[in-house]
């Protein structure tokens, strides 16, 4: 294990950000912290970076008791969500800044800022200020600043958090990239699911100071431990008392399944690709369907039409009346 | 530094003051006579006064001045007000820099006090000021004085009393122009490099000093025009020991009333070009920075 986190408590004032949090990051994935704003996803991890200390509970870092250990020493990378570039050095400045507190020789320094810069792919843009770069740009260098010092271990609190849909979606992907080439223990912060699911080799679920589920994406969406889990990765409906995902809600225009539930479809809306149907049942119920535009065609779905809906029998329903 | 703080915000923000132009701004009429008004206050306050000063000095083309200049007296108040006025300054750039890094960076009992009282120099009158450092310091009553008399530094009416006192009355002008800098700045650059290994010194250093370097070279400069001209504080505490401890400022009140007024304007003069040199010093610096943004 790579990161051990054990009993953290962590308060300010009368409010508990991190209530007896323990959890084990393994050494060379990339790890997801993911909940709700103000859950205490980036408390912990500006714990384990050493940014905030404990009230209470242990650190380890790579087998090396860090609970003390002031943030210079422990050697984590650590990426902002406002970038925190350092505004008066270049690009090339900021990535060697690590490297020259530490005193490498010039030569191995240039060296290591072209290999990084090229790695992130802004070594045309090494002399330029910080201030001349788009947002998407400062992240990446603030990135090679972080692996410069070949940490053992790269923290990223909501990286991209700050940028607008489309960079993020990119920089998601190339963050995966990434870490694929490097290889460095790596854990994000984020309260995107949708950037957890598809980044991450597993997923911390965090909400309100305590660890909800621990487990790879899959697991999550499939098998959530608790209704929060499951509202939390996605979307859920209520199909005769069961909690089902939307497109896990097989729909019908006759009563061909059994224990099907009968109603009235009260919405049809098309976004993009998929259509998402509400339907009123008899039992007083609002259940969600959500189907591709091929498939609602074919059924000739429109509103005030009377139809029967049921959950997927393929899709296991793990959250099975819970509370 | 209010106003670099303003040309920040305005290269972030693409479409600045765009909620905050007034309807009214854009009538012509309201428009010239707001300049109008601006310009008449600036001319009555400022330029007229002090455009005199210049003209009765130079009334004899450079006589005056070379004729005060070859007064010992004169080179003499010169040469010890500089000598005040830089070391007022450098005390209150160092605690200065440190009470603005302990205001804004750190959190501590008594932190809303401290920062009322830093304001205390700007509001209580300079006189006032000095008689409180006469009261403390003074070699034959004072709470420290007899004491340090006893160690052989006198304080009043001396050079120390007189750094102190410009000191004092200065101290808040290089915190002030550099807490608003440092609270815009936000630690996150700080926090970065400590977590790339720096140590609070090369944090410093490194990160916080360029930072808030024009906010300090700003309030330096300030601080040092005021210490200049400082009169009120520094002449209690100087005391009536003939020339020795009269700065330039208290000079120009002597000689004005020795009738010897061609000497206290050139004197006067002297003192505002030196005020205005600094000034200009600082505008010309800050553009190269602009561009460097």
């Amino acid at each position: 294990m790579s990161i051990e986190v054990r009993n953290v408590t962590k308060r300010f004032g009368d409010f508990v950000a991190l209530e007896d949090v323990s959890v084990s990051l393994p050494t060379g994935q990339l790890t997801a912290l993911l909940g709700p704003s103000g859950g205490g996803k980036s408390t912990l991890l500006r714990i384990i970076a050493g940014l905030d200390t404990a009230d209470e509970g242990t650190v380890t870092i790579e087998g090396t008791e860090a609970t003390n250990l002031p943030a210079r020493k422990r050697n984590v990378g650590f990426v902002f969500q406002h970038y925190a570039v350092f505004k008066h050095m270049t690009v090339a400045k900021n990535v060697a800044f690590g490297l020259e507190i530490r005193k490498k020789p010039k030569d191995e320094v240039a060296a290591r800022v072209d290999e990084l810069l090229r790695l992130v792919h802004l070594q045309q843009f090494s002399h330029r200020l910080p201030s001349q770069l788009s947002g998407g740009q400062r992240q990446r260098m603030a990135l090679a600043r972080a692996l410069a010092v070949e940490p053992k271990v790269l923290l990223l609190d909501e990286p991209f958090g700050a940028l607008d849909a489309k960079v993020r979606k990119e920089l998601r992907e190339w963050l995966r990239r990434l870490h694929d080439e490097v290889h460095v223990t790596t854990v994000f912060v984020t309260h995107d699911q949708e950037e957890a699911m598809e980044v991450s080799d597993e997923i911390v679920v965090i909400n309100e100071g305590r660890v909800e589920q621990i487990g790879s994406p899959d697991d999550l969406y499939d098998k959530p431990a608790n209704d929060f889990v499951m509202g939390f990765l996605g979307e859920v409906t209520r199909v005769n008392g069961e909690a089902v995902r939307p497109h896990d809600v097989d729909i019908s225009t006759a009563p061909v399944l059994a224990g099907a539930a009968q109603g009235t479809i009260s919405r049809v809306l098309r976004v993009g690709f998929e259509v998402r149907v509400t339907v009123l049942t008899d039992g007083g119920e609002e259940v969600t369907v959500q189907l591709t535009k091929a498939h609602a065609n074919a059924l000739g779905l429109h509103e005030d039409q009377t139809v029967w809906v049921s959950p997927n029998p393929g899709a296991v329903p793990a959250m099975s009346r819970a509370v | 530094m209010a106003s670099q703080t303003v040309e920040a915000t305005r290269t972030r923000d693409p479409h600045p003051r765009s909620t905050a132009r007034g309807p009214h701004e854009d009538s012509p009429a309201v428009k010239w006579v707001m300049r109008v008004l601006v310009v008449a206050y600036l001319f009555f306050l400022v330029a007229w006064p002090t455009s005199l000063v210049a003209k009765n000095t130079f009334a004899n083309g450079f006589q005056g001045i070379s004729d005060a200049l070859s007064d010992p007296d004169v080179v003499h108040a010169l040469k010890l007000s500089a000598i005040v006025a830089v070391a007022a300054v450098l005390i209150n750039l160092v605690f200065g820099v440190g009470m603005a890094l302990l205001l804004v960076r750190f959190d501590f009992p008594g932190k809303r006090v401290l920062n009322a009282l830093i304001d205390v120099p700007l509001s209580v009158s300079p006189v006032v000021v000095g008689l409180a450092l006469v009261l403390v310091y003074n070699g034959r009553y004072g709470w420290f004085g007899p004491w340090l008399e006893d160690q052989g530094l006198q304080v009043v009416f001396a050079k120390p009393g007189m750094i102190m006192a410009t000191a004092f009355v200065a101290l808040p002008l290089v915190i002030r122009e550099v807490v608003p800098v440092l609270e815009d700045m936000g630690d996150d650059q700080e926090q970065a490099a400590r977590s790339l290994g720096a140590n609070a010194w090369q944090t410093f250093w490194r990160i916080t000093l360029p930072g808030i370097k024009w906010a300090i070279v700003y309030g330096v400069v300030l601080c040092l025009a005021r210490s200049l001209g400082e009169f009120g504080a520094v002449k209690v505490v100087a005391g009536n020991v003939g020339g020795e401890s009269t700065t330039a400022p208290m000079l120009v009140q002597q000689k004005y009333q020795n009738f010897q007024q061609e000497t206290a304007y050139s004197v006067s003069f002297m003192l505002a070009f030196a005020a205005v040199l600094c000034l200009i010093v600082v505008a010309l610096l800050r553009p190269k920075e602009g561009d460097k943004k």
